[in-house]
């Protein structure tokens, strides 16, 4: 018991936890990939604390698993690939630490969810960009290191917009800041008496620390709060909605109102995808039936300055642009209100059953970056597998997000199962693995690599993976932090 | 020191005999006089160490090549395309010099806004194969004669257009990357599977040691090939221009409005940049012309925009009575362009600049309404082509204060260091006098807006080493009243722990000196692990900035 003697010591009892039950709650995931039940499960106050364990951890040769969300675990990243592992809950480090309405600067602890975030930002008119309804207990900070793409790609100059700057324990037990931040005090109430709001991400020299938590699965080191860029909450807005019959039909469109930069929201949903969203509301199975094979959704704004000119000069010049492509862009479709929509994608999802699991019980998805000009391939490489495999290719779910002002699309591939049947498991594990290798066949760039994307990424570019391990070899010599995870 | 003729031997075979010189009327040039390069140290009157030879590869496989053999020689290098600044130049007797002009190529995937740039396609030719396609690039505030990839790997990289089109770090996708050991990376798509659209990843992006606030300035090794983000850009295919040299002005762009800013004081510049970031209807915003000085600013525009005008008419219209209270009312001022992408785009553009305007209490300059001026304006910042301005006005000039960051800390300090520098402009003549305020940058030193990138220009005599020395004392001043007011490290200060006074490399001892009491050490500390990692033979000179870390300076290991 020397271990847990230890955790207590280190962080109180109440924050050491054992109990079989929630060991076992902490080890249920919707992935696939071998994990084990963690040792310990420990809940750290505070940065320091977190320190300390990081320290401990390297002395004791204790693999530690970071975990902030809550709710169901979609990706298995953030459950221990190693026996004897301690996961480190930071749901509890829930505080919004600072709000500046003159940057729109947020600072926030791992553990403050989307609902929680916004409820604050709203007192200053302010929202921050979010992913497509997230699980209410979703950590805002974990998806935005983890680079889930964002709704509105326009606001994002650089790829893990909105994330500015964060407060990193390294692997080897070293707490800095990083960004605008690292170059002052690590004290931030200091720095905020000095104005400074960790608005600038990079550097401050020649390296981006930042980037080396991104994408991560807390492989690097444990961040224990990150400042976020806000955006202005419109006063006016409108969701508009255009229908095709096939994915190529929206390229042109989406193309250009990506040139434009009219576009607040803009992304493709096919007809399940946007069933599954408004399950709530419909039945799945009839709205599918009605619904077109296809939509974008593109959302025009007003806010503070002169909001009615900017909302009618983007609505109408996005209508128009549409138009030029044979689109018709309208407030909603077939039983589908824009507004309904834009509430649906933009709020947290929280039901008892996570939206995406909603149809069938659970689901598995395949997700990478590409180009909109690609996306047609990957469908069709996505229905073939399904068809092989005898996976009805009517209930692929097929999300396609633009990120960082369009340099790359965010494609989605969702498969709704019954995880009580066995067959039914296994056909979509067999599927998951096989779009898998075909999606990097083709291209497709796992950037996020979890569970077995990892060897089939990494092993793509060995010149990249020797840098990886030699990274991970300065910040985390030990191997300490989630080992298992970005592993070949 | 003597060079084996082995180890030039084989540079030969690696470039052909045409393509590497030793010959010292070449090698010479390869010199930076540093009082004359904006090096951000000085200015010195001195020059950078000659190298042993001067290599012009020709692909990615020589540089490579290059670099093996240096490593197996123990012979420092630096690569360098456009030379703008003492950075590009080598710091030790024992090193080469690559000028990469050979490798210019640049590629647009015009559907997707990419362009892939090899080390000398600079950022004119760039913008125009951009501008042929409906795209444009951000040009760095270096100007459009300067290395696209320098900017995106070496240093910074903002200018004017960085509110609407980010900075480079912001753009830059994926990058080739010849490491200082001789192997090759290639960041995120472009290694895995040889396309240019995203250089993060995958997982924990690599990336993140190669480009940071600024880029490694040459220490990592050499960049080959680069892809960036371009920017949608709603004019005609090349901008048609007017006008007898130097007065070009550009022609046509009715899409495309620029105007000058004339606010009341400085809280009302500051609030407007806010504003400005929300509505986010700027394509171009820097303050620029008051580079030349406030008291001369208008003037020094009338000279440009005149081709009949020299410079030897300045006193008078200096005194010229509209002239004089035109540049009166732009004491407090910035250059803001703005780009419609339709014609509902332009008026709501118009209207929010308008009601910005008139929330803050500022109007819009009548000097720069006359449409010659703005033609005048638009040509300038769209292309940044007229670097050369910088150093009409005494042969040189180094940027100081550097009031970057937030714009509501530094702009209430504006007059306290307009006034400093005045004092240095009244009290000796080896700084130009402008009328002490000569302030000028980025109203975003990030995309969409954020923080500002500002320098004010100290204008001396770079032939002159009294004109010299008064400017390094000027700026050693400003670079105290800096830290006397926690604002950091003064701009023309940046790089006075890269290089020493006499252009030659800092040891480790002295790096470790100045870097021990920083705030939060271990970001030099991790730089010294990453340097161990990637550059085992330290071949790169001292721009790199790294502090022994604790366990080996206590000699643990």
């Amino acid at each position: 018991m020397a271990t847990k003697d230890s955790l207590v010591t280190m962080l109180g009892r109440a924050n050491v936890i054992d109990d079989p039950k929630a060991l076992e709650a902490y080890a249920e995931n919707h992935s696939f990939d071998l994990h084990f039940k963690p040792w310990y499960i420990v809940k750290p106050k505070s940065a320091e604390k977190v320190e300390e364990l990081v320290k401990w951890a390297n002395k004791t040769g204790t693999p530690l698993v970071p975990v902030s969300s809550t709710g169901v675990k979609l990706r298995g990243d953030s459950v221990p690939s190693v026996p004897e592992a301690v996961v480190v809950d930071l749901s509890g480090m829930n505080k919004i630490l600072n709000v500046n309405r003159q940057h729109r600067m947020v600072v926030v602890e791992p553990g403050v969810t989307y609902d929680q975030l916004n409820a604050e930002l709203a007192k200053q008119n302010m929202v921050i960009a979010g992913s497509l309804r997230p699980k209410a207990g979703q950590s805002v900070l974990t998806d935005v290191v983890e680079a889930v793409p964002r709704l509105n790609p326009m606001i994002q100059w650089n790829f893990f917009d909105p994330l500015r700057c964060v407060e990193v324990t390294w692997g080897d037990g070293t707490r800095m800041f990083t960004g605008e931040a690292l170059g002052g005090p690590r004290d931030l109430k200091a720095q905020w008496a000095k104005q400074q709001w960790q608005v600038q991400y990079m550097g401050p020299w020649m390296t981006d620390y930042y980037r080396l938590v991104t994408q991560a699965q807390g492989s690097m080191g444990i961040v224990t709060w990150a400042s976020l860029k806000a955006a202005v909450k419109p006063l006016i807005h409108q969701l508009y909605i255009a229908e095709a019959d096939d994915l190529e039909s929206l390229e042109g469109f989406v193309y250009k109102a990506m040139w434009t930069r009219f576009p607040d929201e803009i992304f493709i949903l096919n007809k399940f995808q946007l069933a599954s969203l408004l399950a709530e509301d419909y039945d799945v199975d009839e709205l599918k039936d009605v619904l077109p094979p296809w939509i974008v959704a593109v959302g025009a704004a007003g806010r503070e300055l002169i909001p009615e000119v900017r909302f009618e000069a983007r609505s109408k010049d996005l209508i128009d642009i549409a138009q030029s492509f044979g689109l018709d862009l309208k407030e909603g479709i077939a039983n589908v209100p824009g507004r309904l929509l834009y509430e649906k994608v933009t709020s947290t999802d929280k039901n008892e059953i996570y939206w995406k699991d909603d149809y069938e019980g659970s689901h598995q998805s395949v997700f990478f970056l590409t180009q909109l000009e690609k996306t047609g391939l990957f469908l069709r490489a996505a229905r073939e597998v399904a068809e092989d495999l005898g996976y009805p290719t009517e209930n692929i779910g097929v999300y396609i997000q633009p990120k960082h002002l369009g340099s790359s699309y965010h494609m989605e591939f969702t498969f709704p199962y019954d995880p009580d049947s066995a067959a039914a498991t296994a056909r979509v594990q067999n599927l998951v693995d096989a779009l898998s290798v075909a999606v990097a066949d083709l291209g497709g760039y796992f950037s996020r690599p979890y569970g077995k994307w990892a060897g089939i990424q990494l092993n793509k570019d060995a010149q990249s993976l020797m840098a990886l391990k030699r990274l991970q070899g300065i910040f985390d010599p030990n191997d300490v932090m989630n080992p298992g995870k970005l592993a070949v | 020191m003597a060079m084996s003729k082995d180890f030039y031997r084989a540079l030969e075979d690696i470039v052909g005999a045409r393509n590497v010189s030793c010959d010292p009327a070449v090698t010479e040039n390869y010199r930076c006089i540093t009082a004359q390069s904006s090096a951000h140290y000085g200015p010195y009157a001195t020059r950078t160490p000659k190298p042993l030879a001067v290599v012009l590869p020709g692909s990615t496989e020589e540089v490579q090549q290059i670099i093996k053999l240096c490593n197996k020689y123990k012979v420092e290098f630096k690569a360098a395309s456009t030379f703008w600044a003492a950075m590009g130049y080598i710091g030790s007797d024992n090193a080469i010099q690559l000028d990469m002009i050979r490798m210019d190529q640049v590629e647009i995937d015009e559907k997707n806004m990419i362009a892939t740039c090899e080390p000398f396609a600079i950022g004119g030719t760039v913008s125009v194969e951009a501008m042929k396609r409906g795209l444009n690039c951000n040009i760095a505030g270096v100007g459009c004669s300067s290395s696209t990839l320098a900017g995106s790997s070496g240093w910074v990289g903002f200018g004017p257009s960085s509110i609407f089109m980010g900075i480079a770090s912001e753009n830059l996708l994926g990058a080739e990357w010849v490491l200082p050991d001789g192997e090759i990376i290639r960041t995120g798509t472009l290694g895995s599977d040889g396309e240019w659209f995203c250089g993060e990843g995958p997982g924990p992006s690599p990336r993140a040691i190669f480009r940071g606030w600024t880029g490694t300035a040459g220490t990592l090794g050499v960049c080959t090939k680069i892809s960036i983000r371009l920017h949608p850009w709603p004019g005609p295919k090349w901008i048609p221009v007017r006008g007898t040299a130097p007065a070009y002005f550009a022609d046509g762009l009715d899409c495309v409005r620029a105007y000058t800013v004339c606010y009341p004081d400085w809280d009302a510049y500051a609030e407007s940049f806010r504003l400005f970031y929300e509505a986010d209807i700027c394509y171009l915003a820097h303050r620029q012309f008051n580079m030349f000085g406030r008291d001369i600013k208008t003037a020094m525009v009338e000279i440009f925009t005149h081709p009949e005008k020299q410079f030897c008419d300045l006193p008078a219209l200096m005194e010229d009575p509209y002239i004089k209270e035109q540049n009166e009312q732009m004491k407090v001022d910035v250059q803001i362009v703005m780009a419609g992408f339709s014609d509902r785009d332009l008026d709501y553009k118009e209207k929010a600049f308008d009601e910005i305007l008139r929330q803050v209490g500022a109007h819009k300059s009548e000097y720069y309404l006359q449409q010659d001026i703005e033609d005048f304006v638009k040509l300038y910042l769209l292309r940044l082509g007229r670097k050369n301005y910088n150093y009409t006005l005494c042969s040189s000039y180094e940027g100081n204060f550097g009031l970057s960051g937030n714009v509501f800390v530094a702009a209430p300090l504006m007059e306290e260091a307009a006034a400093l520098k005045r004092k240095w402009e009244q009290t000796h003549t080896g700084v130009a006098a402008v009328g002490g305020d000569s302030d000028m940058g980025s109203v975003s030193g990030i995309g969409g807006g954020g923080t500002t990138g500002w320098e004010f220009f100290v204008h001396f005599d770079g032939f002159d080493l009294a004109s010299i020395e008064d400017s390094n004392a000027h700026i050693e001043e400003t670079a105290a009243w800096m830290k006397e007011k926690g604002l950091g490290t003064d701009f023309g200060r940046w790089n006075a722990d890269a290089r020493k006074p006499d252009g030659y490399n800092y040891s480790q001892a002295e790096h470790d000196s100045f870097y021990e009491k920083l705030p939060q050490p271990a970001m030099a500390e991790y730089q010294w692990k990453i340097r161990e990692a990637f550059n085992p033979n330290h071949l790169t000179g001292s721009y790199y900035k790294t502090l022994t870390p604790k366990e080996f300076r206590k000699g643990k290991k």
